[in-house]
């Protein structure tokens, strides 16, 4: 029993040993006087910096700000995306309309395109939720028509056989079996969606945590700065997990890929 | 001859658009900030005339490319390395799964102080930025080689370094390019960015000088430069590894996105 629960401890201890040892290197680089502290505070400042942010409400704010944006831009982009690639795989008009603009367009680097969205939708919010929008509307559209493109006409044909009527076998056939597609083109986007919002709030903004992470740089405070990554990395975490716990009801039958 | 349907509907759309564009400029229809594609022509030719054009381009592409041959050669490396030994993939999972999710644009502030403005902290970024989904894709590559072809090799007596090379980096070789095309978009995300933010040189800041000007003919020379390099450099990638993976890529989706 004790030599199990020994054998476990070490097992954790070998898997997640190296991120004690980095901040331990990281606070002892500092102590000595090894490395510019101004620059790289020590890990014990920028938990306090997050603590007080956090407590005073500024991290939060700013952090909602930009999550509700990624958010914003990331739905409509489903929910424009999803019937769209549905079209464009059922129909072969729309298909050939619209494959040079997906197909070709998908390695262009649209960032490129955002300021002149700052000159249609202005600076704030709007040109933001309409850039991640573009943003995320390629990988999904692109991945959900694969899944519907995938779906077998075996089945199809025998739901049609069964006298199934064309929204039965949409709801029914097409819909579950190009889901598992589905989820993965969101799962794409949805990373998409945080990086080039904070992206267009370092560019030019007045809220967000790529604006707050901006004003703290320039005023040499790099422990908010850091202190804004993490929870970047958090909102970002959370929104993954939060996807994942809705595929595993909308997917029940298939396990996710790690 | 006979003209196909199907790819005379392709041009509709991007063709209407050009046209539609440029009737409406001429007429003054459209907002100034959206100078005609006859003039972004001009600008162009301008630009390749004055110089300024090959300046910049070998400027970006100076950075684009040295930052991504770093990242992705270190991502491989270590990817691999990640993949064979359990005591390399024990120290750097735990570092990159809470890196992965952060943009890795929210570094600039602190690279752009470490590396000065010049062409350092762009490559640095970049880098960085390309490091993640490569070390990601090879890693995940190499733990899901078929352990069969493996054993089957040992049991030849195949030396280990022959099993590395002729083995295991041809089976891992689809998923590792997966995450170079991955890195690849990054890596013209992060320059954007980067050049927009904090510049001297480069396509940026042709962009961002035609705002300055109020010359949008310029600042859409810079745009539409900058995607076509990330398209053919897309491009390129894709013709590489379909030399280079002869065979592999039948029927996966990714021989139909091209």
């Amino acid at each position: 029993m004790t030599a199990h629960t020994f054998a476990q401890i070490q097992a954790v201890i070998a898997r997640w040993y190296s991120i004690p040892l980095l901040l331990l290197v990281w606070q002892i680089a500092i102590a000595s006087g090894l490395v510019e502290s101004r620059l790289l505070p020590s890990p014990e400042k920028v938990w306090s910096a997050l603590v007080t942010e956090t407590a005073n409400g500024m991290l939060i704010y700013h952090a909602g700000v930009t999550v509700s944006r990624a958010l914003a831009g990331f739905l409509l982009a489903a929910l424009v995306g999803i019937p769209f690639a549905g079209a464009m795989a059922r129909s072969a008009l729309v298909r050939n309309l619209f494959e040079p603009i997906f197909f070709i367009g998908y390695p262009v680097p649209k960032i490129a395109l955002f300021p002149v969205f700052t000159y249609i939708f202005g600076i704030g919010t709007p040109s933001k939720i309409a850039f991640t929008f573009l943003e995320c509307l390629y990988p999904i559209v692109v991945t959900c028509y694969f899944g519907f493109r995938g779906v077998e006409t075996r089945l199809i044909w025998s739901a049609q056989n069964c006298g199934a009527p064309r929204s039965t076998v949409l709801r029914r056939v097409i819909l579950p079996a190009a889901m598992p597609s589905i989820f993965s083109g969101l799962r794409v986007a949805l990373p998409v969606s945080i990086i080039v919002v904070v992206i267009t709030e370092m560019i030019g903004d007045s809220i967000g945590l790529g604006y707050y992470i901006t004003i703290w740089s320039t005023r040499f405070t790099f422990a908010n700065v850091y202190a804004a990554i993490i929870v970047i990395g958090i909102c970002g975490l959370l929104l993954d997990q939060a996807l994942l716990l809705l595929r595993r009801h909308a997917v029940y039958w298939q396990r996710e890929e790690a | 001859m006979r003209i196909n349907s199907a790819s005379v509907q392709n041009w509709i759309l991007p063709v209407a658009t050009l046209v539609a564009w440029e009737i409406l400029g001429r007429a003054g229809l459209l907002p100034r900030y959206l100078s005609t594609p006859s003039a972004i022509l001009l600008a162009l030719w301008e630009l390749a005339l004055t110089g300024e054009l090959f300046v910049a381009l070998a400027a970006s592409l100076y950075r684009v490319s040295v930052g991504f041959v770093l990242g992705t050669a270190a991502g491989i490396v270590v990817g691999l390395g990640a993949g064979i030994l359990p005591g390399v993939r024990h120290f750097f999972d735990p570092l990159v799964s809470f890196l992965y999710s952060i943009p890795k644009i929210a570094f600039l502030p602190i690279f752009l102080l470490l590396f000065g403005l010049g062409h350092a902290s762009k490559i640095a970024i970049i880098a960085f930025s390309c490091f993640f989904p490569v070390f990601v894709a090879s890693r995940h590559a190499v733990l899901s080689v078929n352990q069969l072809l493996i054993w089957a090799a040992r049991n030849m007596g195949t030396p280990s370094q022959t099993i590395f090379f002729r083995v295991v980096i041809p089976a891992a070789a689809p998923q590792l390019f997966a995450g170079i095309r991955i890195a690849l978009a990054h890596a013209f995300v992060l320059l954007f960015a980067a050049e927009l933010i904090g510049s001297k040189a480069g396509l940026g800041t042709i962009i961002s000088y035609g705002e300055e000007w109020v010359r949008f003919d310029l600042m859409f020379a810079g745009i539409v430069c900058f995607a076509v390099l990330g398209f053919l450099s897309d491009r390129m990638l894709l013709a590489i590894r379909s030399r280079l993976l002869k065979g592999q890529m039948i029927g996966t989706e990714e021989q139909v996105v091209r």
